[in-house]
């Protein structure tokens, strides 16, 4: 157990030090600069080399890396060419508002589609279950975009029951405020990654219906469902966790979309804007901890994975 | 002599509130509520751009202007919102009838936000500064000026040739003034001399002002200011409906009616110098080098159709808007006209003619839709490149790699463009820039007017670029506000007047 999470470890340092290399090179790519954006339509080409000259923008990639590598290395993530102030800090304000905004729509992800993942499953010979799995192979393919539109219309437009847009100025300082802005985004992200999580519930509860478990299980006595739920579902848990790591990544990339959509002042907006106004030091320091932390929950599933599946752990 | 000028007082206030009620189409609201205003009050207003940062010495853009300047930042002059120079850190000024030498009287007890005292050598290092230092916005504007002096509180600016838009640009960024060696945080800070003093921006969200109790000035008559950054106009549509927002500046006049709905807001429209403007790559090789594929184009296009789809705006048919000196109508130089163009097209022997227009993805998709099938009717095919802004700035300002480009120009007096041969306009004709230079050093401001409406014709005609609408400044505007400005709000946003009620 150890080795394997040595390994997995050094596994995790290099992938965050090749996404490192990666996100500063295809930032590069990007067209425009930031002291050109400074400069604005009424620049003169002396302006805007003054300006490129005092924020270094100047000096050779290779340096500019491994300047910013080294401080990541002691603890600083970076600072924005524009307002200097630092990305952590950034960050940490804006988590207010990504950070439950994630754990609510995992929290609905996982709350509708674990049970009615295994509810289609077992009922798949009926129209229930067929309905429910046609259901959320339906869901799965919605854009968020357009789910969470939908949304806005039915909940905030018809029945006026949330707000369409906006977070509270007073954050979470009004605490009721700021939950119900939170929830038609959550309900949003939940919905669709709850029903790509769905089919992965179903496949998995299928395949251990077919099992040889559960047929000695239920021929000692017990029904199939009591069966499968005694003997199945911990199996199908194990599947769900593997899979709740790319969930992670899926959220995140959800609520760049929704934030933008439901205009919330979270980390996927204010990424958004840097990105826009070429704030490169900012954008890739935001970028790395958000691939340090899929990464992170990556390497944190595997572990978990090995810990409680008794066959991985006999086998090492 | 005092009965004359009365008269002609009386005949141009006359004038300009026939002006004004012509912008505003009767719907200026009438105060519904009697109640007094509020000296406690916080007015949040509806802002669409949030700026980068707060660095008025050098990030461009209107953004920061619109809020900045006169509220938080003053220079020695100021301009009205019907575009009048008038005074602001000077009480008076004067000029030499060469119009060499500048001499401004700064005002007495005026202070900095953190309590430092105005001296004369503030406004000699700020204006020399900005000389002297090239990434400070419009420090080429100054290049003119030979030496700034203080003598007490005489302030004298001696040029090397004469100027006329010299105290306009002093109006602007070039003429700010700021604390000598000031140590505040320029890019999330701001320390100046206006009625509001910043108190605190939440990035993403909204600035706040309050007012400075110890202006030199009538103090403002809100307490508080919130200016909260909404881009997308249903989303402040519901804001103001929720009674979140006071005021929705940069607004949709589609949406007049579900905005009055309630009552307690009313739609108010105001000149502004936004020029939509589309740019012509007329670089040597470029199928609009040729004068009558751009000609062509531009009576392609029915103008009309744009000011129809914003519901607000006018026309423009030349480089300069009707708020600007040397505004004349040019409607008859390009005529809507689809079988003149094809003709025009015909002559220049351009068939199959594909372009491509190169957009800020910002911008309502509307404009591409509606040149895309005016110029689809008389055979050019054209492609829509959407890009982000940087992109804009880099492909089509910096390196002029574009056939077509829109963009909305939003500064006042930036005539200076289109006789500047390297801007990214490509538009280098040396009558012009010759006019345009005559102009600047004309003395008289009549004869300046008139020597830059001179070279406007000719960049009209040469189809030189042709400007889609001239926008207006869209304002949903609370009923129980007062003395909020309603023209050319995107460019600079006045609070001084504004007075809250809680009727």
């Amino acid at each position: 157990m150890i080795r394997y999470t040595l390994t997995r470890l050094a596994l995790l340092l290099l992938g965050l030090l090749v996404a490192s290399v990666l996100i500063f090179l295809t930032l590069r790519v990007l067209p425009g600069d930031i002291a050109q954006l400074i400069a604005g339509t009424n620049s003169t080409p002396e302006q805007i080399a003054a300006i490129r000259e005092r924020l270094g923008l100047n000096q050779p990639l290779p340096l500019q890396y491994l300047e910013w590598i080294g401080g990541v290395l002691r603890g600083d993530l970076g600072s924005s060419l524009l307002t200097g102030s630092s990305v952590s800090a950034e960050l940490a304000q804006k988590a207010q508002v990504t950070v439950p905004l994630g754990i609510m729509s995992l929290t609905i992800a996982i709350l509708f589609s674990i049970p009615l993942g295994v509810l289609s499953a077992m009922r798949r010979r009926r129209a229930g279950g067929t309905a429910l799995s046609v259901g959320a192979q339906a869901l799965a393919a919605v854009p968020v975009v357009w789910a969470g539109m939908m949304f806005v219309v039915v909940f905030a437009v018809w029945l006026g029951w949330l707000p369409a847009q906006g977070f509270p100025r007073a954050g979470w300082n009004d605490p009721a405020a700021a939950f119900r802005s939170l929830l038609l985004p959550a309900l949003t992200i939940g919905i669709v990654e709850g029903a790509m999580l769905m089919r992965f519930v179903r496949s998995a509860t299928m395949q251990a219906v077919g099992q040889d478990y559960v047929r000695t299980a239920a021929a000692k006595g017990l029904t199939r469902n009591a069966a499968l739920i005694r003997h199945g579902l911990p199996n199908v848990g194990l599947s769900v966790i593997t899979v709740l790591g790319l969930q992670v990544a899926g959220i995140i990339v959800g609520a760049v979309v929704i934030e933008q959509l439901f205009s919330l002042p979270g980390i996927g907006r204010m990424l958004v804007a840097d990105v826009s106004a070429r704030d490169l030091p900012k954008v890739q320091g935001e970028l790395l901890v958000l691939t340090g932390f899929v990464l992170i929950i990556g390497f944190l599933v595997d572990l978990v994975h090995r810990m409680i599946d008794p066959r991985q752990r006999e086998a090492s | 002599m005092f009965r004359r000028t009365a008269i002609a007082a009386t005949a141009l206030l006359a004038a300009g509130a026939l002006l004004l009620s012509a912008c505003t189409g009767g719907s200026t609201p009438d105060p519904t509520t009697t109640a007094e205003a509020d000296p406690d009050a916080s007015a949040v207003i509806r802002l669409v751009l949030e700026p980068g940062n707060l660095d008025i010495r050098e990030t461009a853009g209107a953004a920061l202007d619109q809020i900045l300047v006169d509220n938080i930042y003053q220079g020695l002059v100021s301009r009205t919102p019907e575009q009048d120079i008038v005074p602001a850190l000077a009480s008076d000024w004067e000029i030499s009838d060469d119009a060499l030498t500048y001499t401004f009287t700064l005002r007495e007890g005026v202070t900095f936000h953190d309590g430092q005292e105005l001296t004369p050598q503030d406004v000699v290092w700020s204006l020399q500064t900005r000389k002297d230092t090239p990434e400070w916005s419009d420090s080429a504007r100054l290049a003119n000026v030979a030496s700034i002096t203080a003598d007490g509180q005489e302030i004298t600016l001696t040029l090397t040739e004469p100027d006329s838009s010299l105290l306009w640009n002093l109006t602007g960024r070039a003429g700010l003034i700021l604390k000598e060696g000031d140590t505040v945080d320029y890019q999330t800070k701001a320390n100046g001399t206006g009625p509001f003093q910043l108190t605190s921006w939440k990035q993403g969200d909204s600035i706040t002002f309050e007012r400075y109790a110890d202006y030199w000035g009538d103090k403002a008559k809100v307490a508080e200011v919130v200016f909260a950054y909404i881009p997308d106009n249903q989303a402040a549509l519901n804001a103001a409906l929720a009674g979140e927002v006071d005021a929705v500046t940069g607004f949709d006049a589609n949406l007049k009616e579900q905005v009055e709905a309630t009552g307690d807001f009313a739609l108010v429209l105001g000149a502004s110098t936004d020029k939509g403007t589309l740019a012509f790559n007329q670089a040597p090789g470029s199928p609009l080098a040729d004068k009558r594929v751009r000609q062509a184009i531009r009576q392609a296009i029915d103008h009309d159709a744009f000011i129809e789809a914003f519901n607000s705006g006018q026309t423009q048919y030349g480089p300069i808007p009707e708020l600007d000196p040397g505004y004349e109508d040019l409607s008859d130089v390009a005529p809507y006209d689809p079988e003149a163009a094809k003709a025009l097209l015909a002559e220049a022997g351009v068939e199959d003619l594909t372009l491509t227009l190169t957009i800020p993805s910002f911008y309502s998709t509307t404009i591409p839709q509606i040149l895309v099938s005016d110029l689809n009717e008389v055979g050019i095919t054209l492609e829509v490149n959407s890009v982000d802004f940087p992109t804009w700035l880099n492909d089509v300002y910096i390196n002029k790699d574009y056939d077509l480009s829109f963009v909305l120009h939003t500064e006042a007096r930036d005539f200076e463009n289109w006789a500047n041969p390297d801007y990214y306009f490509t538009y280098d004709n040396p009558e012009v820039q010759d006019l345009y230079a005559q102009s600047l050093a004309a003395t008289d401001e009549a004869e300046a007017a008139d020597l830059l409406a001179q070279a406007a014709k000719i960049v009209s005609e040469d189809a030189a670029g042709d400007w889609l609408y001239n926008g207006a400044s869209v304002v949903a505007v609370g009923t129980n506000l007062t003395g909020l400005p309603s023209i050319n709000v995107n460019e600079r946003l006045n609070l001084a007047e504004l007075a809250k009620s809680n009727g």
